[in-house]
């Protein structure tokens, strides 16, 4: 008997369909995941029945033997408050700022018509849900906890009055790789103990793998495949599921072939950086604290950790772009100069790129604009003519086509702005790049691709990368050696195999558990 | 159903910044230039022989005050005075409080701590007693005006415009600006200030109204603007104390005020929206 049953679900926004014929069940206590690129109508086709999302639904959707699709927003309000629980992507923005953890579980409690909790109620739902000191949690202001803590408030408030469907949208995506493996356990725990069915989500497919019972893959609104999760992730049966579960690293994977590496480029040597405490408090906090690194000609190192480990920080210290308290930095024998004197000469070597996409490009200027930006500083005996020529080759080499030389970054797909970015970092012929968390806001196939396209650079011009990341899968994928760094030092390092096969620190045994091997 | 303003569904957002109260701004501004040379009075010709005359008199559509003057090229003139001062006032405003603003984001630590202590320092200075005192102590001049209010004005641009610049600062294109090897001017002209300009613009819209509302209430104290020269103010003020007879001469001119103050403040505010979305 299935909880949740959705047949021949359309979905309109704004008169355009960006969801065809879709059909799922799920029954008590099992996990059905929705996956697909961003853009497929996975979160349309889970938000829009319950009248969550800006989309039309039509087509039918019912829980128990309720019909979703049709009901008028009271019932469907009413079914929301009581019968399904929701848990979002972004959980430093899913809660109320100005009210307590307490009140917010309160209320969620109170929202099926249930009678208001008592605190060891409250403090028992916290408990379950594996927030530590509960007690204190509960008159705790959202600010005081962790993205972690967080999404464990949620899925506490989700689950708070007893629904028999949880619905997560990307439940993980926004938490680093150890703390996204303990919320899909919690999931999975109360999916068991609870008969909860669980719509999850989701463009991790690795993760989808581990959790899942049954999967639809969805391209463009539209279903790919849809059955058994573990079967059609070892043999996808549409070429889009090939597509989708080959752009995905895993561990599990054979050893890439990756070339041989020359001599040290870059020596990073007992680096200390430190920030003021913020308001009023004295003192400084220590965000990197006696790191080292080498990275040789050609060769790729993952600089991998937790959030708030310092690897971003240590990175902008090592491209002069950050601060840096102590320690020293040498390129080729040479001491790199303080961040107020790097002259071109020196900047020119070692070239960033960042997170965010969007936020790296500045709106106001075109691509080509934005690309000769560093052959303007860097290289200025260039000509107009030869600068127009550089720009147009090296969009060419990120696989941009050369029209795109005239558009602003508004007009550019996530994907399309990396690369952007890329071949800005290029374009000045660098020795190194600084890669932070570069693949991480994209998509699952952009991202594939953009790694494809770093590993081809990388062997093409000889280049080093610092490739900063928190899932050792992609590490794995793309660089030779892997340093993991936890609380601002550097606890282990060594070849990317070596690492993952045989963790020695306890930072990268999680690392590595979390990763599902 | 289901129809909300969400952030991904801006058609059914907030709408354009604000097209018919800057037309509205505009009409009345062209009027106030275009027209008074082609009366045949002009606003300061005193006419005995046609003292309060009423509302479309010969020759007088909009009648004339107490000595004759005609009142419509006395509004058009006046309005004309009190959006030149506006936009002058605001435009010094935009470049003071548009520099200092950008210079105090941009070094930040202590030299951000003492500019904006400056300007909090100034906030805090009774306006009006400074601009009578400065009056009092160098006679009454329409330059003196304009300084008392541009010091002022610059203000507020300066909080918005620091505001815009530290925020822009930590955007990754700024470091990847440094990293290409632009140089600290290079990156606060060529990235920074086009990106903080759209905001700039839309605070001096809102300021322009202000300045006209201070500047009548000036010249309405009789601090401002001096005859034979007037303003809206001037005009509002003759027109209230011969209100009994004559209330077209205090409706006319306090109408105009009004309708530059709302269109500047609606256009103004629309634009800001749009750009904090």
């Amino acid at each position: 008997m299935s909880v949740y049953t959705v047949d021949g679900l359309h979905v309109r926004i704004d008169g355009e369909l960006v969801v065809e014929d879709v059909g799922f069940a799920v029954g008590a206590g099992e996990c059905v995941a929705l996956a697909g690129a961003s853009g497929s109508g996975k979160s349309q086709s889970c938000l829009a029945p319950f009248g969550l999302s800006p989309g039309i639904p039509a087509g039918s959707a019912r829980l128990g033997k309720t019909e979703l699709i049709g009901a008028d927003p009271a019932t469907l309000r009413q079914i929301r408050g009581k019968d399904v629980g929701f848990v979002f992507q972004h959980p430093l923005t899913a809660l109320t700022p100005h009210l307590t953890i307490g009140a917010q579980l309160s209320e969620a409690w109170r929202q099926g018509g249930a009678p208001p909790p008592s605190r060891s109620d409250m403090i028992a739902a916290l408990d379950r849900v594996g927030l530590d000191e509960p007690e204190n949690r509960l008159d705790q202001f959202p600010h005081r906890l962790s993205g972690g803590q967080r999404q464990r408030a949620l899925i506490g408030m989700a689950i708070a009055h007893r629904p028999k469907l949880l619905i997560a949208d990307e439940p993980v995506s926004a938490l680093d790789a150890s703390l996204r493996a303990e919320i899909m356990a919690l999931l999975d725990t109360l999916r068991r103990e609870d008969g909860l069915a669980l719509l999850l989500v989701s463009h991790d497919l690795a993760a989808i793998g581990r959790h899942a019972d049954r999967l639809v893959m969805l391209r463009g609104g539209r279903v790919e495949e849809s059955g058994p999760a573990a079967r059609h992730l070892a043999a996808p049966t549409s070429a889009y599921g090939r597509e989708l579960v080959a752009a995905t690293p895993r561990l599990t994977d054979p050893p890439p072939d990756l070339a041989e590496t020359g001599a040290p480029l870059l020596l990073a040597e007992n680096v200390h950086v430190s920030f003021p405490r913020p308001g009023w408090r004295r003192g400084r906090i220590e965000a990197v604290s006696g790191a080292s690194l080498t990275v040789h000609e050609g060769e790729a190192l993952a600089l991998v950790g937790g959030s708030g480990s310092g690897k971003s920080t240590l990175a902008r210290a090592i491209a002069r772009l950050g601060p840096l308290d102590r320690g020293q930095v040498c390129w080729r024998e040479e001491t790199l100069p303080e961040r107020k004197r790097m002259l071109p000469r020196y900047r020119r070597l070692i070239q960033p790129v960042f997170q965010d996409p969007a936020a790296s490009l500045d709106p106001q200027w075109q691509v080509s604009d934005i690309i000769a930006e560093p052959l303007r500083h860097l290289r200025p005996g260039l000509g107009k003519g030869d600068r127009a020529e550089l720009v147009g080759a090296t969009l060419q080499e990120v696989d941009l086509p050369a029209e795109f030389a005239d558009r602003l970054p508004r007009a550019l797909s996530g994907g399309q702005s990396q690369r952007v970015a890329i071949a800005r970092a290029l374009v000045s012929e660098p020795e190194m790049l600084v890669l932070d968390e570069a693949t991480s806001a994209l998509d699952v196939l952009v991202a594939g691709r953009v790694l494809d396209l770093l590993e081809r650079l990388r062997q093409k011009r000889n280049l080093a990368l610092l490739f900063i990341t928190h899932d050792l899968a992609v590490a794995r994928r793309l660089c030779h050696r892997i340093a993991v760094m936890e609380a601002g030092e550097i606890v282990e390092e060594g070849p990317a195999q070596r690492i993952i096969a045989t963790p020695a620190h306890r930072a990268t045994q999680k690392l590595v558990t979390a990763s599902g091997v | 159903m289901n129809r909300r303003a969400t952030p991904d569904n801006p058609r059914t957002g907030r709408g354009r910044p604000g097209r018919i109260p800057l037309l509205i701004v505009a009409a009345i501004a062209l009027a106030a230039l275009v027209v008074p040379p082609l009366l045949p009075w002009t606003h300061s010709a005193i006419g005995w022989d046609a003292v309060r005359a009423p509302l479309f008199a010969p020759g007088h559509l909009l009648g004339t005050d107490t000595v004759g003057r005609d009142l419509l090229a006395r509004t058009l003139v006046g309005t004309r005075v009190t959006l030149a001062v506006a936009l002058a006032a605001a435009l010094v405003a935009l470049i003071i409080g548009t520099a200092w603003g950008a210079i105090a984001g941009w070094c930040g630590g202590r030299i951000d701590e003492a500019m904006m202590r400056i300007v909090d320092g100034l906030y805090a200075l009774p306006f009006m007693f400074v601009v009578i005192l400065l009056m009092v102590v160098f006679g009454r001049s329409i330059v003196l005006v304009f300084i008392g209010i541009g010091a002022v004005e610059w203000l507020t641009m300066a909080r918005v415009v620091r505001g815009q610049v530290i925020a822009l600062k930590e955007r990754p294109f700024v470091t990847a600006a440094e990293a290409a090897g632009a140089s600290p001017v290079r990156i606060l002209t060529g990235h920074i200030l086009p990106n903080v300009a759209g905001v700039a613009l839309a605070y001096l819209l809102l300021t322009v109204p202000q300045v006209v509302m201070v500047e009548s209430f000036l010249s309405f104290l009789g601090l401002g603007v001096q005859e034979p020269l007037t303003s809206l103010g001037i005009l509002v003020k003759e027109g209230a104390d011969d209100m009994d007879l004559q209330p077209h001469a205090l409706l006319i001119p306090g109408g105009v005020l009004v309708l530059v103050i709302v269109c500047l403040t609606i256009a103004g505010e629309r634009l800001r929206d749009r750009l904090a979305r």
